[in-house]
């Protein structure tokens, strides 16, 4: 009985595993299982809300205010705020998913790992710790990608199927967020921010306290700021008493119209990207600094 | 690589390393070579630098000083060709024994011996029979006991076949049984592959019979280093009245009265009333670990620097 006896060898027994997804890529995903189940599940979850409000409730809500009758407009506004209100909660907990994944990023995805050594364990095998790290954030982030796109297609579609059920404009938070590429911006920024979080602290929950505190400050922030991303338009007399009803207005009576959504946009979209490529190139030297 | 680098497994040349700045370094000063195909015991008390070390030959920390030379090249381009078995087992613990073995299969695609780790962590395929202490390839990681888990890990590194062997403290957590078996599956591995072994331990006994090389730590460096029948032959153990022991390098010296034990390295002939005796391996690694200043020994093909060789043996 010797369970490290040498003899023998299968040639057969050599052979590779096969399947699609192979080497590194394949070794995130099986360590990654559980969150990556539990992150599809909550996505799926998101969208289906978001279709089945539309397409199936959208009909009995009408019906449910037609027979409100001529006084209820406590009856009207309650179930405006149930359609509403649900599409809204899709987005909110979509759109603020980032610190969920900053929390992975920085906890579960890297600072765990090198906590216990099992990413020490990966770089003896045949893998240097930048083609590590590199598929550690490049598998999440091409699933963030697509999983985010999808969802901002869905609620954009979603938005504004139905605009007179519901109660909200462009200028709240999740909306403006939800409806163009700064919500896949967030969820790469929360990623790379975990992961830098990760490296450098090398322990996963200092690392995920970190990372979810430095994405609250910069959402915070970015949400406090988002009038001043772009030039706003001085309230002229022409337009007194006769402002358009989508207008962002801000204090001091300039407002931004609803054309000023997509370079408002884009601007934050591009700061959360660039703080994601700072942090990320942040990783990768510190990495390759402490490593052979 | 010059033809001097040829065959040779591992070769510091003044490496320091200190983890934080304020605090003293680890590895200090730390010259040696190591010739392939040995199986080396890598020896020295607790907080020695032996872990340090290792980590430095894996390429997973870097040198604050000097060099090291793994295969012939540094430990970044050597990565594909050393295995790496770390003191406390690391393995992810939501993986199941089998889903390890396919990790290292999918990490080292390109020399990866399935039926080597599988018989390190299953047993050897025997018909018709389950052998003791094999692991069952559907059990969760976190759910085996240390040796088990050291297994696996062992596992990992037989499976991707490598020239040097890198294992710290693979011992601890196994059985009197289970070290044998390992013992016997590295010497194994080294014949029929030429495989470099070095293994750190700080229990010298276990290994004393095993080894065809010895380096010992302490105080941050190698102290001794070489084929540990050399390093024997090197040592004398005398006793006699006591008298000046100038022109040998006196290791330890114990004055009893008049009488006089020591353990040295002879500088010439040896006066007739002074009993002689051969020391034993224990007896000289705690001579030297007792005598931090007892000069380093090396044997010749062990030196890597101008240094080291007034310490050589001839």
């Amino acid at each position: 009985m010797s369970a490290f006896a040498v003899k023998g060898t299968a040639e057969e027994a050599r052979a590779l595993p096969r399947g699609p997804v192979r080497g590194l890529p394949w070794t995130v995903l099986r360590l990654h299982r559980a969150a990556l189940v539990v992150w599809v599940t909550f996505l799926l979850a998101a969208v289906g809300t978001l279709v089945w409000e539309v397409e199936v409730i959208a009909d009995s809500v009408r019906e449910r205010i037609a027979s409100c009758g001529e006084n209820g407009g406590l009856c009207r506004l309650t179930t405006l705020v149930d359609y509403s209100g649900t599409i809204s909660w899709a987005s909110t907990l979509v759109y603020y998913s980032f610190f969920a994944v900053a929390a992975f990023a920085g906890g579960a995805l890297i600072g765990r790992e090198l906590e216990n050594g099992t990413a020490q364990l990966a770089w003896t095998q045949s893998v240097s710790p930048t083609r590590w790290l590199a598929a550690k954030l490049a598998v999440p982030a091409v699933l963030l990608v697509l999983g985010g796109t999808v969802f901002v297609l869905v609620f954009r579609w979603a938005w504004a199927a139905n605009r007179d059920l519901m109660g909200d404009d462009w200028t709240f938070n999740d909306v403006f967020a939800a409806r163009g590429p700064a919500l896949v911006a967030y969820g790469l920024c929360g990623l790379a921010v975990g992961a830098l979080a990760g490296v450098v602290l090398r322990r996963s929950l200092p690392a995920l306290g970190i990372s979810c505190v430095v994405m609250y400050l910069l959402n915070h922030n970015l949400e406090k700021h988002r009038v001043d991303l772009w030039p706003t338009v001085a309230s002229g007399g022409s337009t007194v008493g006769g402002l358009p009803d989508d207008v962002w207005q801000v204090g001091d009576g300039s407002f931004h119209t609803q054309s000023h959504y997509w370079p408002m946009h884009l601007v934050e979209t591009g700061i959360v990207l660039g703080v994601a490529g700072l942090a990320t190139a942040a990783a990768f030297g510190l990495l390759r600094r402490r490593t052979a | 690589m010059s033809r001097d680098e040829e065959g040779i497994a591992l070769a510091a040349v003044g490496l320091g390393k200190r983890y934080r700045r304020r605090r003293g370094p680890v590895l200090r000063n730390c010259s040696f070579r190591l010739p392939a195909g040995r199986i080396c015991a890598l020896v020295g008390p607790n907080g020695a630098g032996k872990s340090t070390l290792l980590s430095l030959a894996a390429g997973l920390i870097r040198p604050t000083e000097g060099t090291l030379t793994v295969l012939g090249t540094t430990p970044a381009e050597a990565r594909t060709r050393f295995a790496y078995v770390a003191q406390s087992k690391p393995l992810p613990p939501q993986l199941t024994v089998a889903a390890t073995l396919r990790l290292g299969a999918e990490l080292n695609r390109a020399r990866w011996d399935r039926a080597a780790a599988e018989r390190i962590a299953y047993g050897p395929l025997a018909p018709g029979g389950d052998r003791d202490g094999a692991l069952d390839p559907t059990s969760k990681i976190r759910s085996l006991s240390g040796g088990q888990r050291t297994r696996v890990a062992l596992a990992l590194a037989f499976g991707k076949r490598p020239e040097l062997m890198l294992l710290d403290e693979p011992m601890a957590d196994l059985d009197p049984l289970a070290r044998r078996e390992l013992l016997g599956a590295l010497l194994g591995e080294a014949a029929e592959h030429g495989t470099t072994i070095v293994i750190s331990s700080h229990v010298i006994a276990e290994l004393e019979g095993a080894c065809d090389h010895l380096l010992l730590m302490g105080g941050g460096r190698i102290r001794l280093g070489g084929d540990p029948e050399q390093l024997l032959a090197a040592h004398t153990l005398l006793t006699g009245p006591a008298r000046d022991l100038t022109g040998h390098t006196v290791v330890e010296s114990r004055d009893a009265g008049r009488q006089l034990t020591a353990l040295i390295r002879p500088g010439g002939p040896l006066p007739d009333d002074w009993q002689t005796a051969a020391p034993s391996l224990e007896e000289l690694l705690l001579a030297h670990l007792r005598n931090p200043d007892a000069p380093d020994l090396f044997t010749e093909e062990t030196v890597e620097t101008d240094e080291n060789e007034e310490n050589a043996r001839a």
